[in-house]
């Protein structure tokens, strides 16, 4: 008899002989733990499935090694070198108020560029003058309307902080392409080629039909757009990256872990075939597209088991679907690992959010990224998270480092027949959803007949089942609810930085700024370009991003050149699931 | 008190806020509590959902928001729907609400403000015990 039909005959063996008096004398129906051996990995081929880090298929790690892992205290006892927590996506009222924020982190150490939130009118194709939005100016990052504000963001931003020194971010996805036109229209008045700029705009705008909501125009307009920046960026662009690609904003609107990976994976394949569709070898453009971030939930080990299917089934995508070559275009490159998700943090007992995020940190050291405790526990108590709670992330995330030492080994859990079934599985089920998503002719028209909504909705629905049956627990909500527990409480000893007030005035400021700027500009100029952008625009061929730049150095605004594009491509409406 | 109908709920999102879990969760989750529902959608200005409440003739309005625009939107939507001759409607909201807005917003005609961890069965238990039919 084989080793694991021994195993298997003596685990039946076990269960029968042991297993069950034990339930018996606990008076438990079904065993509330499993128990996993070499039997539930039978065809395990360590070197086909798992490998070495930093080589194909890369289910250990997209490195050989972790640069950030190292502990040598050669040079000094480890710190922060400038204010890093300041490096997190920020922004919000004006762009005056926006670089007064950035002006005062730079005093606190932030070095590096901005990772700038965008207020929804922005983000939406929408100037702060437009009586619609009355409102949103400012509210959930800083308005942006035309170059202007753009110059206005970056004044602290010169010398050896300068354009070509730094690396923006950029949350943005239906007007991505202005945005970078913003950017290097800016770029080119400090006299920097646009081929030194570093930036990674978000342009993920698949995602915002099933997930964000920030979208403008249909999803196959949405992808001539996408078409431009990915042919634009790989040819002028090498610094900057295409896409980052999020399968967390999936997971948060309430995807499975399973629908997070596969419709991630498939909006990937969308955006790649867009790519090679213009022309663009595959090897020429796959190494710049990131990934902001999969989901995360409070369960650990299914999330390093998730991590390592992730970059199993990229990889493969890349090299057998589209042939790449390179091993640079097969990577999963993101800046945050596994983690717990925002939607687990909880209002109650708030505190308690620390320790939840530290699970997530864990995770993420075990599934070879840095262990960053996110987010920080105030979550849930309102928008911008303290510098109290930051620092306590932060220290987490050291101590899961430097005294756990966590990410001295790359990969511990590799041949655990736990993780390494539960990998296996969660590849399985994600490869199975992709199929059927590509069958019904890919992401674009998975999302144009409602599917990846629809199912988003119906996953959400059935947690919150679950969460109100019981039978999904978090401590403080449903369960250790009862007048015994202490309601263990924080304030908040350091003012968050954003100034209340400010934001509440910047509507009316912005407007003024721009009904100015608006006054100021070459009025028939301005007409002429929206002329010519009108009928680019209905040149399918045509990469429009040239025009954007020629519009935003004439202080052409965001609006005005959406509103072009919305009569020539439409505008999309939400679709009602049910 | 006997229903004869069962309760009708116009679940809306206002504003530009693209964050419909919570919506979606409370519309189908009161459809499971046995109350006729209707979701609106994305980007709803107030005056297309005061519009779509009178024309379907719904007992209670939920607003779902989490941008942060609540101050500004919901006294427009209260107001519209006083215009309408609907100011018994029962308008409840959720989403990203600070605590401290919550007594301006019980001021201008909001009922009840559900916050994080709030289970839809309480939901539909408020809208049970509060609604004008």
């Amino acid at each position: 008899m084989s080793d694991i039909a021994k195993i298997k005959e003596k685990k039946k063996l076990w269960e029968e002989k042991v297993l069950a008096p034990a339930l018996k004398k606990f008076k438990l129906d079904e065993s509330p733990t499993r128990y996993y051996t070499p039997g539930d990995v039978e065809n395990f081929d360590f070197l086909e499935e798992v490998g070495f880090p930093g080589v194909y298929p890369f289910t250990a790690g997209t490195y050989p090694t972790l640069p950030y892992a190292v502990v040598s205290t050669k040079g000094g006892m480890p710190s922060a070198k400038g204010l890093k927590r300041a490096a997190r996506y920020s922004g919000y009222g004006t762009p005056e108020d926006t670089r007064d924020y950035y002006k005062m982190m730079q005093e606190r150490g932030l070095r590096g560029g901005p990772n700038l939130a965008m207020d929804l009118p922005t983000q939406c194709g929408y100037d702060s003058d437009n009586p619609m939005i009355s409102g949103e100016v400012g509210k959930v990052g800083v308005s942006i309307d035309t170059l202007r504000d753009f110059e206005v963001i970056y004044e602290s931003y010169t010398g050896n902080l300068d354009l070509d020194k730094i690396a923006s971010n950029f949350t943005i996805n239906a007007p991505a392409n202005i945005i970078m036109a913003f950017y290097i229209a800016l770029a080119e008045k400090r006299g920097i080629a646009p081929d030194k700029l570093r930036a990674t705009p978000q342009n993920d705008i698949l995602k915002e039909f099933i997930a964000r909501g920030t979208y403008a125009f249909p999803p196959k307009q949405s992808m001539r757009m996408f078409r431009d920046s990915a042919v634009f960026f790989a040819r002028h662009m090498p610094n900057v990256n295409i896409t980052s690609i999020g399968g967390y904003h999936i997971r948060e609107a309430g995807a499975s872990r399973i629908q997070d990976l596969a419709f991630s994976m498939a909006i990937g394949i969308a955006y790649l075939q867009e790519g090679v569709k213009a022309g663009l070898d595959i090897d020429s453009f796959a190494p710049k597209f990131t990934f902001n971030a999969f989901g995360g939930s409070m369960e650990l080990f299914k999330e390093v088991a998730f991590q390592r299917a992730a970059r199993r089934v990229w990889a493969k995508i890349l090299k057998e679907r589209f042939g790449a070559r390179d091993p640079r275009s097969m990577l999963i490159r993101q800046p945050m690992g596994a983690h717990i998700g925002c939607s687990s943090a909880t209002e109650q007992r708030a505190l308690n959010n620390l320790t939840r995020g530290v699970i997530g940190g864990i995770a993420s050291a075990l599934s070879g990224s840095p262990p960053q405790v996110f987010p920080p526990y105030d979550e849930a108590l309102g928008l911008g998270w303290s510098l109290e709670a930051q620092q306590l992330s932060e220290d987490a995330a050291r101590i899961i480092q430097y005294e756990a030492r966590l990410t001295d080994v790359i990969d511990p859990l590799a041949g655990s027949y736990y993780v390494e079934s539960l990998t296996a599985e969660i590849e399985k089920e994600a490869w199975e959803l992709i199929e059927k998503i590509e069958a019904m002719g890919g992401a674009v028209a998975a999302i144009e007949n409602g599917y990846m909504k629809r199912e988003v909705a119906r996953s959400a629905h059935e947690r919150q089942q679950r969460i109100e049956r019981g039978e999904e627990l978090i401590v403080g909500v449903n369960c250790f609810t009862d007048e015994s527990e202490l309601d263990v409480t924080t304030t908040r000893l350091i003012p968050h930085p954003y100034d209340e007030e400010k934001r509440d005035q910047a509507e009316a400021q912005q407007i003024a700024n721009l009904t100015a700027l608006k006054r100021s500009r070459d009025s028939r100029r301005v007409s002429e370009l929206l002329r010519d952008l009108k009928e680019a625009a209905k040149r399918e061929e045509e990469n429009l991003i040239p025009r954007f730049i020629e519009c935003a150095k004439e202080y052409i605004s965001l609006q005005e050149m959406c509103d072009v594009l919305r009569e020539v491509f439409g505008e999309y409406e939400d679709s009602v699931v049910y | 008190m006997e229903q004869k109908r069962p309760i009708k709920v116009l679940v809306a999102k206002p504003g530009l806020d693209g964050h419909d879990r919570g919506a979606n969760v409370v519309a189908m989750g009161l459809r499971d509590e046995g109350m006729e529902v209707i979701y609106s959608g994305l980007r709803q200005t107030p005056e297309k959902i005061v519009n779509t409440a009178v024309q379907e003739d719904v007992d209670v309005i939920g607003l779902s928001i989490l941008s942060g625009a609540h101050n500004r939107l919901f006294p427009e939507i209260i107001k519209l729907l006083k215009e309408k001759g609907k100011e018994d409607t029962l308008v409840v909201a959720g989403g990203h609400i600070l605590e401290k807005d919550i007594p301006f917003l019980q001021e201008v005609g909001i009922s009840a403000v559900f916050g994080h961890g709030v289970s839809v069965k309480s939901i539909a238990e408020y809208i049970r015990n509060n609604v004008a039919l």
